[in-house]
C-alpha cells in the first residue's frame, strides 16, 4: 500500500474519516488528498463506501470521526458574534410574545380599553404610560418568569437548531463544492434551463422584493443569468433542449444536465458520483472529454466511477477502497499493477 | 423558431379570464344573470388558493389551515380599522396591515414546525386551523369573541369621485364597485404570485418540492426558503381575509374560518392544477361557481319545475353540495389527476434565448 504524499496546498483534504452507521463501518479511516486542478478517481467495488464517504464529504451525513477539509479549512458554522446575536434577538422576540400572549387580555384591558373614549383622539402618551402601570401592577415575577421562559425557548431553541446544523450541504455548497448523484437527482417538472439556474442560486443576488416587484435589477440580472445558463448547457452540449423538461430527457443528457447544474455553482471542486453509469461507449467517450474540458476550466475533479476506462483515461490519481477500507493510492499506472486492487476487483489467485 | 405572434401571445388563459371578468356585469346587467354578486365570493377565494397554491402547490408543504391565515387577516383588518379600536387606519392602510400580520403570522407558525417533513406539517398545519378559532373566540376582550366586529370601513378610492365615477360607492347595496375593486386585487395577486414563479424566489420553492436533498447540494437553503413561501402565502391569505370582511363591513363570528374554508381552499388548488396559477383561477371559478352560482339556479330550477318543494332536503343545495364536490372530486381525480389546466413549464424566457441562438 502506497503511503500518501503530503501535498502542499491541497484543495480537499479527507483526514482520517470514519463513517459507522450502527455497527456497520461504511469508511474506516479514509484519508486522501486531492491536488488543485486534477482529476482524482476514487474507486472500489459495490458497497466499497464511495458514496458514503462523499456524502460525508459534502455534508449530507455527519462523518463519525475525522475531518475534510475545503481549502484549509473545515466549513461549518462556527460559533460567532453574529450567531450570538441572532440568539439573543430571538429570545427577546418569543419572550416579548410569550409576555404579550400570557397577559394580552390584561394589557389590552389597562392600555386599550381604559384610555379610549369612543369617537374621541386616542391619548398616545397616556396609553404608554399604563403600559408601565399595568405591568407593574401584575407584579415582577408574573411578568418576568413569562419573558424569562420565552428567552429560554426562543434563545435555547435557536442554539439547538444551530448546533444540529453546523455542516449543512448548503453551506458547503455554498463554499464552493458541486456535486452530482448517483441515481440522478434532478428536478424534473423544471425545465433544462431552469435546473441550471437552480445551481446558480447562490450567485445571485435577488432578493424577494426584487423578485416580487420585478425591479430593473431582477432585469439585469435575468438576463446575464439566462446568458451563462446558456453558455453551461453549450459546454455540456445541451443547448438545443433548454426549454425541455429535465424528466424527458434520455438518460446521458440527464447525466450531462445534473453536471451542467453542479458547475452553475461556479465550484472550484466538482464531485462526480458515477458519471458514466448507463452509458454507451460512444457516450463514455464524449463525457471523459467533458471531464477533461471540466479540470482544464480550473474546476479540480473528484470522481466516483465503475468504468474502468473513463477512471484509466481521464483520472490523474486514483484511491481504492475495499469494504470502506483504503487499499491504495497513487496514478493509473500504480494502482494497474497494485496486487491488493487486482485482489479486490477479480479475486485472489488461487492457481499459478 | 421565430417568436410568436402578437395575437398569439394575448391568447391566453389569464387574459382570456381578464376580458370576460371585465365583460361579465355588461353581460350580468343586460340578461339579469345575478353573477356578480357570488362572483366577488369567487375572487376573495381565488386569492385565497393562490396564497395556498404558493404553499402546496410550489413548494409542496400540504396545508391545511389556510382559513387560519384568512382569519387573522380577518381580524386584523378589523382591529386596525374598526372605530371601536383605537387605530383606526383607512382601508388601505389597514389592508397593508393585514398583509404585513399575515406574512408575520406565517413565519411564527414555519419557524418552528418548517423542520418537520410531509404528513406531520399538514397535521400542525391542521390543528393551527383549529386553535385560531378558538383563540379568536375566546380572547374576548379583543376580539369581541362571537359577535364579531363591525362596523368596518369601506375602501375610498378619490379619482373615482374626481372622474365622475361618483357612484360607484362602496356600500353593502352596491355590488359593482366591490366587484372591480376585488378583481383588482385578485389582477395584483396573480402578477406577485407570476413574478414570483419565474424568478429567483419561485426556483428555490420548485427546487425544494422536487427534491430537496439536491436543492440543499446546490447552496439552497430549504427552511428559509420555505418560511418565505409560508410568509407568502399567508400575506395573500390575510389580504382575502382582510377583502372579505370589508365586504360584509363585519369579521362575523371564528367560527366562520374553519376547517372546511381551508379544504375549500385545497380543493380549488388540486381541482386547478397544483403549482399553477391560470388553474387556481380556474378552479376557484369551478368549484365556488358551483357552490354559489350553477347550483342554487339549478335548485331553483327544480322548484320550479315542481320536481322538489322548497321545504326538501334538496330545496336548498347548501344541504347537497358537499355531496356534489365529493363527487367532482372523485371525478377530477379519474379523468384529470393533474387538475383542470396542469402547470406547465415555465419556458418562456428558455424559448426566446433558444431564437437568438439556435442550435449548431
Amino acid at each position: 500500500m502506497s503511503v500518501a504524499s503530503t501535498i502542499t496546498n491541497p484543495i480537499l483534504e479527507v483526514d482520517g474519516v470514519t463513517m459507522r452507521f450502527g455497527g456497520l463501518v461504511a469508511n474506516d479511516c479514509v484519508s486522501f488528498q486531492v491536488k488543485r486542478g486534477e482529476v482524482f478517481a476514487l474507486i472500489g467495488p459495490n458497497g466499497a463506501g464511495k458514496s458514503t464517504l462523499f456524502n460525508a464529504i459534502t455534508g449530507v451525513h455527519q462523518a463519525t470521526e475525522g475531518r475534510v477539509r475545503f481549502e484549509g479549512k473545515e466549513i461549518r458554522r462556527d460559533w460567532s458574534a453574529t450567531i450570538f446575536a441572532r440568539m439573543v434577538l430571538n429570545g427577546f422576540v418569543l419572550a416579548f410574545f410569550v409576555t404579550l400572549a400570557i397577559r394580552a387580555t390584561t394589557l389590552w384591558k389597562d392600555v386599550i380599553v381604559a384610555n379610549y373614549v369612543y369617537d374621541e383622539p386616542f391619548p398616545i402618551a397616556q396609553a404608554a404610560r399604563s403600559i408601565g402601570t399595568s405591568l407593574w401592577s401584575m407584579g415582577l415575577w408574573a411578568v418576568l418568569l413569562p419573558a424569562l421562559i420565552g428567552f429560554a425557548v426562543g434563545a435555547g431553541g435557536y442554539v439547538t437548531l444551530w448546533s444540529r446544523a453546523r455542516r449543512t450541504p448548503d453551506l458547503i455548497a455554498r463554499a464552493g463544492m458541486g456535486r452530482t448523484f448517483q441515481n440522478i437527482r434532478l428536478f424534473g417538472e423544471l425545465s433544462v434551463i431552469e435546473n441550471v439556474l437552480v445551481g446558480m442560486h447562490a450567485k445571485l443576488r435577488c432578493g424577494f422584493l426584487a423578485n416580487m416587484l420585478r425591479l430593473p435589477r431582477f432585469y439585469r440580472e435575468n438576463v446575464v443569468a439566462h446568458q451563462k445558463a446558456q453558455e453551461l448547457l453549450r459546454f455540456v452540449g445541451l443547448q438545443s433542449r433548454a426549454s425541455e423538461a429535465a424528466r424527458n430527457l434520455p438518460y446521458g443528457l440527464q447525466r450531462r444536465l445534473e453536471i451542467a447544474r453542479a458547475l452553475a455553482g461556479e465550484p472550484r471542486i466538482l464531485l462526480l458520483d458515477e458519471p458514466a453509469a448507463g452509458m454507451n461507449p460512444t457516450e463514455t467517450g464524449t463525457l471523459m472529454e467533458l471531464i477533461r474540458r471540466i479540470r482544464d476550466s480550473g474546476v479540480t475533479v473528484l470522481l466516483i466511477e465503475h468504468h474502468m476506462r473513463v477512471v484509466m483515461g481521464v483520472s490523474d490519481r486514483i484511491c481504492v477502497l475495499n469494504f470502506g477500507k483504503q487499499i491504495a493510492q497513487g496514478t493509473p499506472e500504480q494502482i494497474r499493477n497494485d496486487p491488493a486492487c487486482i485482489e479486490a476487483y477479480l479475486g485472489k489467485e488461487e492457481l499459478g | 423558431m421565430s417568436a410568436a405572434p402578437m395575437w398569439k401571445k394575448l391568447l391566453r388563459v389569464d387574459v382570456a379570464l381578464l376580458i370576460l371578468a371585465c365583460l361579465l356585469p355588461v353581460v350580468d346587467q343586460r340578461w339579469h344573470l345575478d353573477m356578480v354578486d357570488p362572483m366577488r365570493g369567487v375572487m376573495v377565494f381565488a386569492i385565497l388558493a393562490l396564497g395556498l397554491n404558493i404553499v402546496t402547490g410550489f413548494t409542496g408543504l400540504l396545508h391545511l389551515g389556510m382559513a387560519a391565515f384568512m382569519a387573522i387577516g380577518a381580524y386584523a383588518f378589523a382591529i386596525s380599522s374598526c372605530d371601536i379600536y383605537p387605530f383606526q387606519l383607512g382601508f388601505w392602510w389597514a389592508m397593508l396591515c393585514t398583509a404585513i400580520v399575515g406574512a408575520f403570522a406565517g413565519v411564527l407558525l414555519g419557524a418552528p414546525t418548517l423542520g418537520l417533513r410531509g404528513d406531520y406539517l399538514a397535521i400542525v398545519t391542521l390543528g393551527f386551523g383549529e386553535i385560531t378559532q378558538d383563540v379568536l373566540k375566546n380572547l374576548d376582550v379583543i376580539t369581541k369573541g362571537t359577535q364579531g366586529i363591525n362596523p368596518l370601513p369601506s375602501p375610498h378610492v378619490p379619482w373615482w369621485t374626481a372622474t365622475g365615477f361618483g357612484m360607484l360607492e362602496f356600500t353593502s347595496e352596491q355590488e359593482l364597485p366591490w366587484y372591480w375593486l376585488f378583481l383588482g386585487f385578485v389582477v395584483v395577486a396573480v402578477v406577485v404570485c407570476r413574478n414570483l414563479e419565474r424568478s429567483r424566489t419561485g426556483r428555490s420553492w420548485l427546487a425544494v418540492r422536487e427534491d430537496e436533498l439536491a436543492a440543499r447540494c446546490m447552496g439552497i437553503a430549504p427552511v428559509p426558503v420555505k418560511m418565505i413561501a409560508f410568509a407568502t402565502g399567508a400575506a395573500l391569505a390575510a389580504v382575502s381575509g382582510g377583502l372579505w370582511v370589508s365586504m360584509y363591513s363585519s369579521t362575523g363570528e371564528p367560527g366562520n374560518y374553519d376547517f372546511q374554508v381551508s379544504i375549500l381552499a385545497l380543493c380549488i388548488v388540486i381541482v386547478g392544477g397544483m403549482g399553477s396559477i391560470n388553474g387556481v383561477l380556474v378552479g376557484a371559478i369551478a368549484m365556488l361557481g358551483l357552490a354559489n352560482i350553477a347550483l342554487p339556479k339549478i335548485a331553483s330550477a327544480m322548484q320550479s319545475a315542481g320536481w322538489v318543494s322548497s321545504g326538501s332536503v334538496f330545496g336548498s343545495p347548501n344541504n347537497w353540495k358537499y355531496l356534489v364536490f365529493g363527487l367532482v372530486l372523485v371525478v377530477m381525480m379519474r379523468v384529470r389527476p393533474d387538475g383542470l389546466l396542469p402547470a406547465k413549464l415555465s419556458i418562456v424566457n428558455a424559448k426566446k434565448k433558444n431564437a437568438v441562438e439556435p442550435a449548431p
